[in-house]
């Protein structure tokens, strides 16, 4: 009984407490009472009211009444259990809110129009702002009935809502694009979706307009918390904006950088609406830059991306353009700065060339000619190169294995592009010398470490000038020099004036400075020849005129002149050649011309009974139309009978040069004659007076072919070591080599010739070791 | 038909004049000291020709002549051919053009042959 006395005190205690806390100091239970009226006031002044009810009408308490109430109920400590009661009413009365959603959904479902969206979201607003505490009961109760109703809300709200949101905040992009309704003629009628969007669901923007007030939607956005929400979804709303835009306004737009254009237009359009949707109510402009920081960057790194996207879908098409493409170079090198996306450039570069270059239709020509565009090109996106390591690799080792790319650039060099191709180099590139890779130099005050993503071997090739790229595409230089000098033979031999000298003189001095001296003292001899062949002319003529002037020349620094025709110049040929060789001989005592005959060329006046036949043609037709001076019949091997050696097919060509100017005819098979006088239309070509050209190419083995000859002496021991030691490196081969008689090649010159007798398909090379082809 | 020559640009290549005609087609022999053949030009020089002339010699060895010179020139060679030991000595120029000397030359060179086989 004693517990139970205790617990009855203590009862009674805490009832006493009770009273007293909510009666206060009040005379008798008169505090009581007025807690509770102050109750039923607050709790009516907060009660939710349903505003779809038009009788509900809210309740008029005045403010001062409210706020005597609550400070009543303060005194009693009893706010917290009024914020609750509050708590469960709004959550009681949601149920409100849950119908309307669902019959704007519904409707949504069935419209799928934008605008009814818009309507919910502003009809919630009213319903949030007919909720919330209208009196000033502290923030910490907005805060909270806020934080509840968004609960609520989010609960309720089904998932298509989120289309529909997003549907409905593409349509908040609009109108800002289009200001003026006579630009929506303009508005692009490509691919946008926006556009598209546009065209078939406003059918008058400028109702659209008026339905949707941008700033009210989205301060009622912002007033739900739906911009949290939807962050993402808002963002990429502006993100497919973005990309829409960059894609139709930038494609292929190369000349000049649309960074700068992009930036404004980002300002002028795409920034109102981020201050709208991500700073609302900001007062100043500085204000509005403080919020939009974080979302502004993100929206910047977006439109680097889609710039840097389309580049490089476009890069290879850019380096076609190059230098008109400049611009977009200018734009690839900002944006990557920004967005890592240089791998994807990369592969994306590598893919573009393995489909449209490096395939057997195109021209060794081109394909150098991009090459050097590449070049250029990433020169500028990359400054140290590693990009252009990365996508050369492919040509290079494309190039290598073409036949006739050596040619190709040796060509270049000298300027011999017979279709006007354009040159590689162009004039502002300064002459240099080769470079060599080289040790690095770890002391050099400017010296950077490798730029992160290079890969091995990166340093070995960094930025030269462009021939020292070409050329390094070989192992060794030797392989250009030497074609070098089988070019320079070919046109020496083929030009005819002095100015056609000079003009290769010119072209050997500066092609010099870039493969040293040394390497072009052969075709420094070539070009003595040329002037010495001129002035000993000159002074055979003043001791005895005659028409013939020779080009003499220094056999061992030639490249070998075919000597497989030597022919035997008939008739007044014969006389000419000895008449001037004797002279030769009295100015030259000590040497002798031994002539080349089925070299040069020879200009002749054919007297023909009806007409006369002026030409230009190589020795071996002159040769033959001597002879049919003697006779006006021959046949091919008659005829080849008494000049020497000489390919049929080689005679049958000279022939039918004759042939196409009108002087012979075949008759029968391998028979010709010659025709006397014109015939009509059959040959109508001959065209008497105007000199004719039959001029090619002087008959130069070309460097390739020499190659093959020489390492055919090699052959068998190169065979042999590698059938018997199997696989092995260049300078083992070379060291091999030196035990056999009569070896004397350099390194170089026997990697040369194992080159080409990998492009013949004898060797093949693998890591640097070379093994037989089986 | 008349067939009129105006103009023939032919091309010829010089050689020494080595009075040995009759081998017109093989490949040049070459200076004994350098390995060079007659009508390159010796280390030395960068221009063959006029430039790096021959000399020949009584024993009717011939070189270039800025090999011999300077064969001659250092102490080891006490003035005698490299070749076959005898003194050296050299031929004028002209004279190796001339008929008698070429013979002299080739019943030499032949004789040479026969005692290298």
């Amino acid at each position: 009984m004693a517990a139970s006395a205790a617990l009855r005190a203590q009862v009674a205690a805490k009832w006493q407490e009770s009273f007293n806390r909510l009666n206060r100091t009040e005379p008798g239970i008169s505090g009581l009472t007025n807690y509770s009226h102050a109750w039923n006031l607050a709790r009516e002044a907060l009660r939710p009211m349903d505003i779809s009810d038009p009788k509900a009408k809210p309740p008029g308490f005045s403010l001062e009444q409210v706020r005597h109430a609550c400070e009543v109920l303060n005194k009693c400590r009893r706010l917290p259990i009024l914020l609750e009661v509050f708590t469960a009413d709004v959550k009681e009365s949601f149920v409100w809110i849950n119908r309307e959603i669902d019959a704007y959904m519904a409707q949504y479902q069935e419209t799928n129009d934008p605008v009814v969206v818009s309507q919910l979201v502003l009809r919630l607003r009213q319903w949030y702002l007919a909720w919330k505490p209208k009196y000033p009961l502290g923030s910490h109760l907005t805060a909270s009935y806020t934080l509840n109703f968004q609960t609520h809300l989010f609960a309720h709200l089904p998932p298509e809502f989120a289309a529909g949101f997003k549907a409905l905040c593409d349509l908040t992009l609009i109108p800002s694009e289009s200001i003026l309704p006579a630009q929506h003629a303009f508005l692009p009628s490509t691919s946008s979706p926006l556009a598209t969007a546009m065209s078939t669901d406003m059918s008058s923007p400028s109702q659209l307009q008026t339905q949707i007030h941008t700033p009210t939607l989205f301060s009622a956005f912002d007033t739900l918390g739906l911009i949290d929400r939807y962050d993402s979804l808002l963002a990429s709303v502006g993100y497919t904006f973005i990309s829409a835009h960059i894609s139709s306004t930038c494609a292929r737009q190369w000349t000049k950088p649309v960074l700068p254009e992009l930036r404004k237009w980002m300002t002028d359009v795409i920034v109102p609406w981020l201050v709208v949707g991500y700073a609302p109510g900001c007062k100043s402009a500085e204000e509005a830059r403080g919020m939009l920081q974080g979302v502004g960057s993100r929206f910047d790194f977006w439109v680097n991306k889609c710039v840097c996207d389309l580049r490089t879908e476009e890069i290879f098409d850019i380096i076609i353009d190059y230098p008109e493409s400049a611009g977009a170079l200018e734009d690839l090198k900002e944006c990557l700065q920004r967005v890592d996306q240089r791998a994807a450039l990369v592969s994306a570069l590598r893919k573009a060339q393995r489909k449209r270059l490096l395939h057997p239709a195109a021209e060794t020509k081109v394909i150098l000619s991009q090459y050097v565009a590449t070049i250029r090109c990433l020169r500028i996106v990359d400054p140290p190169g590693v990009l252009l390591y990365k996508v050369a690799d492919p040509i290079r080792r494309y190039l290598r294995d073409r036949p006739d790319t050596i040619r190709a650039i040796v060509a270049n060099l000298v300027g011999d592009d017979d279709d006007g191709g354009e040159a590689l180099l162009d004039d502002s590139e300064p002459v240099q010398p080769l470079q060599t890779a080289e040790v690095e130099d770890y002391t050099e005050p400017n010296w950077e470490p490798e730029p992160i993503d290079a890969g091995r071997d990166f340093r070995l090739n960094k930025p030269s000038d462009i021939i020292s790229t070409l050329v390094s595409i070989y192992d060794s230089k030797d392989l250009f020099v030497k074609e070098l000098q089988v070019m320079l033979a070919q046109r020496l031999l083929g030009v005819r004036d002095e100015e056609g000298v000079e003009r290769e003189r010119r072209n050997i001095e500066i092609l010099k400075i870039r493969f040293g001296e040394a390497a072009l003292q052969v075709c420094e001899v070539m070009l003595r020849d040329m002037t010495d062949s001129k002035r000993i002319d000159q002074h055979v003529q003043t001791q005895k005129p005659s028409i013939v002037h020779p080009t003499i020349i220094s056999k061992q620094f030639w490249p070998s002149l075919d000597s497989s025709t030597d022919i035997v110049m008939p008739g007044q040929f014969q006389t000419l050649q000895e008449a001037y060789a004797k002279e030769f001989m009295t100015f030259k005592p000590d040497k002798r011309l031994k002539w080349l005959p089925h070299l040069g060329t020879v200009d002749l006046e054919l007297e023909l009974a009806d007409r006369v036949v002026v030409a230009t043609v190589p020795a071996l037709e002159a040769a033959f139309i001597e002879l049919f001076s003697e006779s006006a019949r021959w046949t091919v091997d008659d005829l080849r009978a008494r000049v020497g050696a000489v390919e049929r097919p080689a005679a049958l060509k000279a022939l039918l040069t004759w042939v196409d100017l009108g002087v012979l005819k075949e008759e029968n098979e391998g028979e010709f004659i010659l025709l006397e006088t014109a015939e009509e239309g059959g040959h109508a070509r001959s065209r008497p007076t105007a000199p004719v050209m039959a001029m090619e190419e002087p008959p130069i083995v070309s460097s390739q072919e020499q190659e093959m000859a020489q390492i055919q002496v090699y052959w068998k021991f190169i065979e042999g070591m590698l059938t018997n030691l199997g696989p092995m490196s260049l300078d083992r081969v070379h060291g091999m080599l030196k035990l056999a008689p009569d070896y004397d090649r350099t390194m170089d010159q026997l990697a040369g010739l194992l080159e080409a007798a990998r492009r013949e398909g004898m060797l093949v090379v693998r890591d640097g070791l070379w093994r037989l082809n089986k | 038909m008349k067939v009129t020559v105006k103009q023939w640009h032919p091309v010829a290549q010089w050689r020494w004049d080595m009075g040995d005609d009759h081998t017109p087609d093989e490949e040049g022999d070459v200076c004994g000291i350098c390995r060079v053949p007659y009508e390159g030009c010796c280390p030395a020089c960068k221009m063959p020709g006029d430039d790096c002339p021959l000399m020949w010699g009584q024993c009717t060895h011939v070189f270039h002549m800025h090999c011999v010179l300077k064969w001659t020139n250092t102490a080891a060679s006490k003035g005698l051919c490299p070749m076959d030991r005898r003194p050296w000595s050299a031929v004028p120029c002209l004279l190796s053009s001339s008929v008698a000397f070429a013979e002299h030359r080739s019943f030499l060179v032949t004789a040479d042959r026969k005692v290298a086989r």
